[in-house]
């Protein structure tokens, strides 16, 4: 007699995936537009990073000794920093270090957080046991105080700095996740899949990852504007992206404090740039989870 | 109810021990150690043998394990041992720095208090109207601004605007608080901005939540004045969600201002860890990371039992 092969429940849809999200994202930019507002500046920083050598008048790197500390003219729109280098140039060229930095360390934080969430949920008992006490460890640890000693380990280039800025976000995602899978684990089909002889393997990838994709999101872009915002304070303190990189955390460091009366604008417009990045992936995210669950809870 | 609140009392502890574990052997991978970095930092001659001589005088020469042992054994006694670098007793080397930190962390509180609640509940009650979009727009920069930056800013203003600069020496509270709170009130500014901003949101969310409830329909249904109704009913019960969050928010304070201690000069707890680190000064940087993490776990320990208390519909098993 021949055993029929299981039916996974999942195989049996097919829509348009592509057409159900333009659906979606039309629907949300209607019905958010503080939202809407936020993915176009969103837009607006890829654009920029992207095109950098083209909208960038000059070399962010170019030293240039006859300007050193210029204010903002016709040539240097946003003047420039002690060592003459254009603010504007560097600006624009350190939106690629905060973009890259700060999708890096999202997307691994939350994927890494989002596994350890949705396998401590499912294998509950003891895995669950020790995962959730692994979690609250680095949960006490200060934030920055982790990236400092990463950091001081790995040395600072870029991969290192979004190592030492994932390593703090996979408890803190994890945690909502496992919240969420929790709940999905007692969900009928996830029964049926095991009752149909499913391996753990299938029904974790098959049936409940894509059930948690909507706080996977959230924590995503939640993660996105801490990520920016952290990068920039290692920077900062001379523990992230080295110079001369063109990064706006480096930009506020040193000479920018030192001569600020004379050189204001060494201060404040890196300042704002990192305050423009941010607030435009809080605002996209906030809606985000707005529109995909309300109840959730982030920061 | 006591059964629960003993296992996460003795849940404390686990984590506690964690945390130990995880610095000791993290700041043992850092390269270079503090002998090294003391004696020869300046690549002086220094031969093998003192270098040693000095390791063995701070019983570095040990197996891990036994360090391990030693350490936890002062911690048990309260006893955090001296500073590799400055050969001070740990408490003595914390004690005014702690002070420092803690007060602006209190004082970014009150800030931080004093914005938000009333915000939160005037962009609740306005919700979907300019107001409430004012308000979110107002706190979602504050999470967007980096508080050293806004640091930076108000020094600039100050010194620009009022050619005024605050006391760059740190006078405690005790010796003189005018001098003390005309240094301390800039940091506390600039990180209670942020820190409102976190409380703002939550307090939002939280009144629209509880404002949804038949109750405050009954409340209103009975003719309740709109002012009884929001103090009485609405704010007491949308509070502690809040209160988490500042709580939390509070206890990461204490080891978090190090970036807003560095704009501001101010010789606080995070600086001394960034130093800490610097110097490979492992006993410092264990006690100072048991401490932060350890005011962390308490303050958690403590919203949980709130909550347990507060709230009467949590049951636990």
């Amino acid at each position: 007699m021949a055993v029929a092969r299981p039916v996974d429940p999942l195989e049996l849809e097919t829509p348009s995936a592509l057409g159900r999200w333009a659906a979606a994202a039309a629907e949300f930019c209607r019905q958010r537009p503080l939202g809407a507002i936020g993915a176009g500046a969103i837009l607006f920083l890829f654009v920029v990073a992207a095109l950098a050598p083209v909208i960038s008048a000059d070399d962010p790197l170019a030293v240039h000794f006859d300007a050193m500390l210029a204010r903002p003219s016709a040539l240097h729109w946003l003047g420039t920093d002690a060592f003459g280098r254009d603010v504007l140039a560097r600006l624009i060229y350190g939106s690629r270090t905060a973009l890259l930095v700060g999708f890096g360390s999202a997307i691994v934080g939350a994927a890494l957080g989002t596994i350890l969430g949705v396998g401590s949920a499912y294998f509950g008992g003891r895995v669950d046991l020790y995962l959730q006490r692994l979690m609250d460890v680095f949960l006490s640890f200060p934030l920055i105080v982790l990236a400092l000693a990463l950091v001081a380990i790995l040395g600072n280039s870029v991969p290192n700095v979004i190592a030492a800025i994932t390593v703090p976000m996979v408890p803190r995602c994890a945690l909502v996740i496992r919240a969420s899978a929790l709940s999905i684990r007692e969900m009928p089909y996830v029964d049926a899949a095991r009752a149909a002889g499913f391996g753990h393997a299938r029904i974790i990838l098959r049936h409940m990852l894509p059930n948690v994709m909507a706080p996977f999101l959230i924590m995503l872009t939640a993660f996105l504007g801490q990520a920016i915002l952290l990068e920039a304070s290692l920077s900062f303190l001379g523990l992230g992206v080295q110079e001369p990189t063109a990064a706006w955390g480096l930009m506020l460091r040193g000479a920018a404090v030192d001569f600020a009366e004379a050189a204001p604008w060494m201060a404040i417009f890196p300042g704002l740039a990192i305050s423009f990045a941010v607030f435009a992936f809080n605002l996209f995210g906030d809606s985000l989870r707005d529109a995909l669950d309300p109840k959730l809870r982030t920061q | 109810m006591s059964r629960y609140l003993l296992m996460r009392f003795l849940l404390m502890f686990p984590t506690l021990l964690g945390v130990a574990v995880v610095i000791f052997v993290l700041i043992r991978v850092i390269p270079g150690d503090v002998v090294e970095l003391r004696l020869a930092g300046d690549r002086g001659a220094v031969s093998e043998q003192v270098l040693n001589q000095e390791r063995a005088r701070f019983g570095l020469d040990k197996p891990v394990w036994q360090q391990f042992a030693t350490w936890m054994w002062g911690l048990l006694r309260f006893d955090f041992g001296t500073s590799m670098w400055t050969g001070a007793p740990i408490g003595q080397e914390i004690k005014l720095r702690f002070a420092l930190s803690f007060q602006v962390a209190v004082m970014a509180t009150i800030v931080a208090v004093l914005l938000a609640i009333p915000l939160g509940v005037i962009a609740a009650l306005k919700q979907d109207t300019w107001v409430d979009y004012t308000v979110r727009i107002f706190s979602i920069a504050g999470l967007a601004c980096p508080s050293f930056w806004l640091g930076i800013v108000f020094i600039l203003t100050l010194l620009v605007v009022f050619k005024w600069l605050p006391p760059m020496v740190y006078t405690p509270l005790w010796v003189n608080p005018w001098q003390n709170l005309q240094q301390l009130i800039w940091p506390a500014l600039a990180v209670g901005y942020r820190y409102s901003a976190v409380a703002t949101r939550m307090t939002r969310s939280a009144m629209l939540e509880v404002l949804r409830e038949d109750y405050i329909r009954t409340a209103r249904a009975k003719g309740l004045w709109q002012s009884l109704i929001l103090s009485r009913h609405a704010l007491k019960n949308a509070m502690l969600p809040v209160l988490t969050v500042i709580a939390v928010e509070f206890a990461f304070l204490i080891g978090g201002l190090v970036v807003t201690e560095q704009v501001f000069n101010l010789n606080g707890i995070g600086l001394l860890f960034v130093q800490a680190v610097a110097h490979r000064d492992y006993t410092l940087i264990q006690a100072l990371t048991m401490l932060v993490a350890g005011f962390f776990i308490v303050v958690n320990f403590l919203m949980d039992i709130a909550y347990a208390w507060l709230d009467p519909r949590i049951r636990y098993r």
